[in-house]
């Protein structure tokens, strides 16, 4: 019989994502179920509000991705209401949403994904000068000298030795899927400390825009910041200034620590070509040039791979209620017009309807319902979203930049673009994108500037704002590219008030359960296959996930006293 | 001058979760306090709120807790007392105080006050306010904050 593995975070009162997973005698994957274990259920509590406030509701969903739920909320409102926002909003916004994903992916990859190739306790072993040697040798990055390692090594080894503090605790230290040498592991540990670092700088262009953070306002019809050159409280030349230099340290960083680093950690993992998933990628595309419904104006393009096949690029459209359906066959849900036919969101229902077992439980049944999460298809096909569907798209569409960074990254590891479709192909793509995100921050920056010179202030649209001037009855999408994948948000107003409203977010699309026609989502497709070197430290279940950038322990995180594991994990 | 962060933690989508975001709320209400004191709504935001962790001599957390004995009372940690970990994760999400005293501490800049004050929830759940323990308990939290704030000013 086959052996089955759950990896499930929280057996408290949260919910997040669970994984079960059955092996077979070589303890390679055969089949594995994603389930989101917690009711979100944003749309209820949205219902009968005012639209004009969606967005401040919708940027509470998700714990780090504030700004893209206010953004696609302020979108899809303007949307339907057919309110046109002036260029600098539109510029202003685009800088913020480049900024959030450029800071989101340094946290990532130092943050959570990094300690799933990096050992730290191997670091402790670590010749500080062969680690300067090497750092040196990838990159001009000046913080490499030997003395840098040696007292980064004391302080590690002060921290580990003492013990109660627990710190790095419950990590897979010394597992044998560990492929780094010391010196490699010193470089990486140092990086994530400055990456920490680092990244609150980035968000301090948030705070310049959105008047404060971490909640940073937006509002519809435009931006709430005003900008004037010679004001002390508007975005003046002194705050434009500080942005430039944030923007500039931000490429430095990237191109000498994080994409370095990229190419160093890949090198000794490229026979781990697993992961690789679905072959189906989307990416609704954002970063508007003019508008949002001009496509080809859109930075990061719009389109949907199939089956890998970079060679066609097929059209998406969110609108089109043929296309993008949300089934919920295997979700706790239930649609009043029967179960079993998939809704597009702007005819979208939430009604849960819990039908596992009550917590504590050991399995689910998965050939029955499993999962918060709905299942969303494009045409009855699971797609993945994120860093690696846009850098794909990206490619296939001749992006001469994209090809370049590829081409570059894929050169200096000496592989194909047949790597891409991997755990470690998503991890490079979102190092590529990261880089590629920092240069049109510079880009929206010289944008604004070029249009403040030449007098242009305006970052609001009043027109529409009183409900009086609106439509009885109007629908919108709102759409943005965040930085775990395509974010849309759908309304219907009536009577001045949100009469439905829908959300479709990237971790629904990538950790969604099997369809109505059985078909797995990406997270599942992606463990398929994956042999385990020590099913009771599940180190390559956790790779492939954190590859996509889960979002689902998203809403709450009470501070536990106990200190207690947060990941358990069950082998039967 | 000393400079002291209050940060309140927790969804408040969630009832009781959103305890400590109000409890800061209500902090900042109450009283006429000087520049130095910042008040932040931290949501969720994890790793993201490290700069207000390290860059005041003194903070205050506010949060809704998991206590090891569980009673429905208002808790105060001292520092000493608040476990530091970089657990294993399956989302970047998931990302705590704990994380972020871990990470102030590795980088050597961990304020030199450090208080926790929470209390346990009764109700999570989606869209409703605070419970009615948990407002008893709001009201004794800020009475808690504003004695250690006003004592901190001071010293």
């Amino acid at each position: 019989m086959a052996k089955k593995i759950v990896v499930d975070p929280i057996p408290r009162i949260e919910g997040h994502l669970r994984i079960e997973a059955k092996m077979n005698d070589a303890n390679v994957i055969e089949e594995a179920y994603s389930t989101g274990t917690m009711w979100r259920g944003i749309e209820v509590i949205l219902k009968g509000r005012d639209p004009r406030d969606a967005w401040a509701f919708a940027e509470r969903i998700c714990g780090v991705c504030t700004t893209v739920h206010a953004l696609a909320s302020v979108r899809c409102v303007e949307d339907a209401l057919g309110i046109e926002i002036p260029a600098n909003a539109r510029i202003i916004r685009n800088l913020m949403a480049a900024t959030q994903q450029t800071q989101d992916h340094l946290v990532h990859f130092y943050h959570l994904h990094a300690l799933d190739w990096v050992d730290v306790v191997s670091a402790l072993k670590a010749d500080p000068a062969q680690a300067s040697a090497i750092a040196q040798s990838i990159s001009p990055w000046p913080k490499s000298s030997v003395g840098y390692f040696k007292d980064l090594q004391q302080r590690l080894v002060a921290f580990v030795e003492s013990g109660q503090l627990g710190i790095f605790s419950n990590g897979y230290w010394g597992h044998p899927a560990y492929k780094l040498p010391p010196e490699v592991n010193l470089i990486a540990v140092a990086h994530y400390l400055e990456a920490l670092d680092f990244q609150k700088e980035i968000v301090k262009i948030q705070t310049v825009f959105g008047g404060k953070n971490p909640h940073p306002n937006y509002v519809v019809g435009g931006m709430a910041c005003a900008i004037d050159p010679n004001s002390d409280t508007a975005i003046n030349i002194e705050r434009l200034n500080m942005i430039k230099k944030i923007i500039d340290e931000t490429q430095t960083f990237i191109d000498q620590v994080y994409i370095p680093d990229l190419i160093a950690i890949a090198g000794f993992y490229k026979e781990w070509l697993y992961g690789g998933g679905l072959g189906n990628f989307m990416s609704y595309g954002d970063f508007p040039e003019t508008n949002l419904n001009d496509f080809k104006s859109l930075l990061w393009p719009r389109g949907i791979i199939l089956n890998k096949d970079l060679s066609t690029v097929i059209d998406v459209d969110p609108r089109d209620m043929s296309q993008i359906k949300e089934e919920v066959g295997h979700s706790w849900y239930t649609y009043s017009k029967g179960s079993d036919k998939g809704l597009h969101p702007w005819e979208g229902e939430t009604k849960p309807n819990y039908t596992g077992p009550k917590p504590p439980f050991e399995f689910l049944d998965t050939d029955k319902q499993y999962s918060w999460l709905k299942t969303p298809r494009w045409k009855e096909q699971p797609v993945e979203v994120g860093p690696l569907a846009r850098v794909l798209i990206a490619y296939a569409k001749g992006d001469p930049m994209i090809k370049e960074t590829v081409g570059m990254v894929l050169g200096k590891l000496q592989v194909g673009p047949e790597a891409l479709f991997s755990t470690l192909g998503r991890t490079a793509a979102r190092g590529i994108e990261c880089k590629q995100t920092a240069g049109f921050m510079g880009h929206f920056y010289d944008q604004l500037v070029a249009n403040i010179k030449a007098g242009d202030y305006k970052t609001f649209n009043s027109e529409r704002w009183e409900p009086s001037t609106w439509p009885k009855e109007c629908k919108g999408f709102g759409y943005t590219e965040a930085p775990r994948g395509s974010l849309g948000h759908w309304i219907r107003i009536k009577d001045e008030k949100i009469d439905e409203y829908q959300i479709v977010v990237p971790s629904t699309w990538n950790a969604s359960p099997r369809d109505n026609r059985g078909n797995s989502g990406a997270y599942e497709a992606a463990l398929k296959g994956t042999p385990m070197v020590d099913p009771s430290k599940p180190l390559e279940i956790l790779r492939t996930v954190h590859s996509f950038d889960p979002c689902l322990a998203c809403a709450s995180h009470l501070y536990d006293m106990n200190g207690n594991e947060i990941t358990s994990v069950t082998i039967v | 001058m000393k400079k002291i962060n209050v940060v309140g933690l927790g969804n408040i989508l969630f009832g009781d979760e959103g305890f400590g975001v109000e409890v800061v709320r209500a902090l900042e209400a109450s009283g006429d306090w000087p520049e130095t004191v910042q008040f932040v709504d931290g949501g969720t935001q994890g790793l993201y709120l490290l700069d207000y962790f390290e860059s005041c001599d003194a903070l205050m957390v506010f949060d809704s807790i998991i206590p090891v004995e569980f009673e429905p009372k208002v808790y105060c940690y001292r520092k000493e007392e608040l476990p530091a970990f970089i657990h294993r994760k399956m989302s970047a999400h998931q990302m705590g105080l704990s994380e972020l005293l871990a990470v102030a501490r590795l980088h050597g800049r961990e304020p030199s006050e450090i208080v926790l004050i929470g209390a346990p929830p009764h109700d999570l759940g989606l869209g409703n306010p605070l419970s009615e323990p948990m407002l008893r308990h709001l009201a004794r939290a800020v009475e808690t904050g504003r004695e250690l704030l006003e004592e901190w000013l001071v010293k």
